[in-house]
């Protein structure tokens, strides 16, 4: 729960780069193995997911920080082609109501991307190993290893990032030990108590701290994970009872004319 | 999140800004989100939030909804200030710069409807993926309604198990569930009202011309020299951080003659 709320001028800029580099990469592959099949149809299916997931997100569990993202149910009912368009494009919208930063679109989608990815994978696995009637427990387990892995790729993104112009910072006039202003004007023109003529401190870039970040995220991460896992489980056990099709029928993207999980719809 | 509220703001605002051309809004935004990424000086950036609250009342967006979202980062961003920062000054530029990055996006969306927003983005973007970002679009509103419908309906029956979280849980994942199935038929629909009127794979969103060229170009100029001067602050930083809380100060008195400007005509 932890993943896409990177903001804007923490990162330093050639990891943003890269990201996005990564990220267009990444969506330019998806929509090529998308054409292959009806556009027509999946133009109206990405949208409502990605609807679905962004209406999951601005619900609050617990005030403030804690929401449900419904990746994984996203995940494995677009597959992982069509899971990182949706990505993209739950990215994009929020970073444009804040919640993550625009610069970092790139990787925010990557970890998203890697999220239903990862999701899709290990839900389809453990749904194999622990059979159709404990499906609550397979998306249970998948939900809190996949988060625990994107957890632990931000975690390694930061310390990726490492110290450099992104963390360095000048307090302008203010001198954070004295709390005074140096004055430029200090010639006579203005002479408060707090405006002092000293030379600017520039302070030196420092490194991100992993080991802080890692224990801020490792300690508020697993109650969000706990969280997830449970609407997670519960949603695709419901699913799985209406409509088995959508949950363990073939990813939608691999299908040549219409989804599994249609056949209730007409 | 209210998308329905920040949707109407943005078609029926009648201030400057909302009338001018979407290009010109998204080059201003990427020109004042590039002077707040690269600065390291706080007082500039200061002064740059500043001047994005003045422009937000300037525009007489809804002060609560545009803060709420724009003070969510902030939140995030103490994550990566307890994690990076020696100081609390370089705390803080952490926190400045994610609030006023994403401060400008929210301006930005509040200012100009999602169609027009994203018609240039479609352009660019693979037609999958520019098309599902409208399609995203349309569904979201379909399914906050419908979610909103089955949160009243939880709340109804949650009076009658009072006292009982688990099972009021139960429903609120139940209706998550019941959400799923309703996004694939209402995928369902919009294909097929997508084939009855021809969709051949490419949306069309027509661009109004701008209300006033004249302000188109004040906005541009005035976005870019934001730039310039962020630019010039991190290239002369020896020189010319002593003078750097003028800024601040300058876009303080901005904010409170935009404000006085806006109790005088109300």
């Amino acid at each position: 729960m932890s993943h896409i709320h990177i903001p804007d001028g923490v990162l330093p800029v050639w990891l943003v780069a890269l990201g996005w580099v990564a990220a267009l990469a990444l969506v330019w592959c998806a929509s090529s193995r998308a054409r292959r099949t009806d556009v027509r149809r999946m133009v109206p299916l990405l949208g409502v997911v990605a609807a679905l997931v962004l209406v999951a997100m601005s619900t609050e569990v617990v005030p403030i920080a804690y929401h449900v993202n419904l990746t994984v149910v996203a995940g494995v009912l677009l597959g992982p082609w069509l899971g990182a368009i949706a990505a993209f494009i739950v990215v994009i919208m929020l970073a444009l109501l804040g919640h993550g930063g625009v610069t970092v679109i790139g990787l925010n989608t990557l970890m998203i991307a890697a999220e239903m990815a990862i999701g899709w994978g290990l839900f389809r696995l453990l749904a194999r190993a622990f059979g159709r009637r404990h499906v609550g427990w397979a998306a249970a387990v998948a939900t809190v290893v996949t988060l625990a892995i994107t957890t632990t790729a931000l975690v390694g993104l930061v310390a990726l990032a490492g110290g450099g112009a992104a963390t360095g910072r000048e307090t302008g006039a203010l001198d954070s030990r004295s709390l005074t202003f140096a004055n430029p004007l200090s010639g006579g023109i203005v002479s408060v108590n707090t405006l002092r003529g000293e030379a600017a401190p520039v302070a030196p870039a420092a490194p991100l701290s992993v080991a802080r970040f890692a224990t801020v995220v490792y300690t508020l991460g697993p109650i969000g994970w706990v969280l997830e896992a449970l609407v997670t489980a519960a949603v695709l056990s419901y699913v799985a009872r209406v409509r088995p099709g959508l949950v363990f029928g073939e990813a939608v993207i691999e299908a040549e004319r219409r989804p599994a999980g249609d056949e209730g719809t007409h | 999140m209210d998308v329905r509220a920040i949707d109407l703001c943005a078609t029926t605002g009648g201030s400057r800004l909302h009338g001018a051309s979407p290009v010109t809004k998204l080059v201003a935004f990427a020109f004042v989100l590039t002077a707040v990424v690269v600065q390291q000086n706080l007082f500039v950036v200061l002064a740059c939030l500043l001047l994005l609250v003045a422009l937000a009342v300037g525009s007489r967006l809804p002060a609560r909804q545009v803060f709420g979202l724009a003070a969510y980062p902030a939140i995030f961003s103490l994550v990566f200030a307890f994690a990076a920062a020696p100081d609390a000054f370089t705390g803080a530029m952490f926190v400045v710069r994610a609030v006023a990055a994403s401060l400008a996006a929210i301006v930005l969306l509040f200012v100009t409807p999602y169609p027009q927003l994203f018609a240039p983005l479609q352009r660019v973007l693979p037609e999958v993926v520019g098309d599902a970002l409208l399609m995203t679009y349309r569904s979201l509103f379909l399914l906050a309604e419908k979610f909103e419908h089955l949160r009243v309906a939880i709340r109804l029956r949650s009076g009658l198990t009072h006292g009982h979280p688990v099972r009021a849980a139960r429903a609120t994942v139940g209706a998550l569930g019941a959400l799923v199935l309703y996004a694939f038929d209402l995928s369902q629909r919009e294909y097929d009202v997508m084939r009855l009127r021809g969709y051949q794979g490419r949306l069309r969103v027509t661009l109004p011309p701008a209300a006033s060229r004249s302000f188109d170009a004040a906005l541009l100029a005035s976005a870019a020299a934001v730039l310039l001067v962020a630019v010039g602050f991190r290239a002369a930083g020896a020189t010319l951080t002593p003078w750097s809380w003028l800024l601040a100060a300058a876009a303080a008195l901005a904010l409170l003659a935009t404000i006085a400007g806006r109790l005088v005509r109300t």
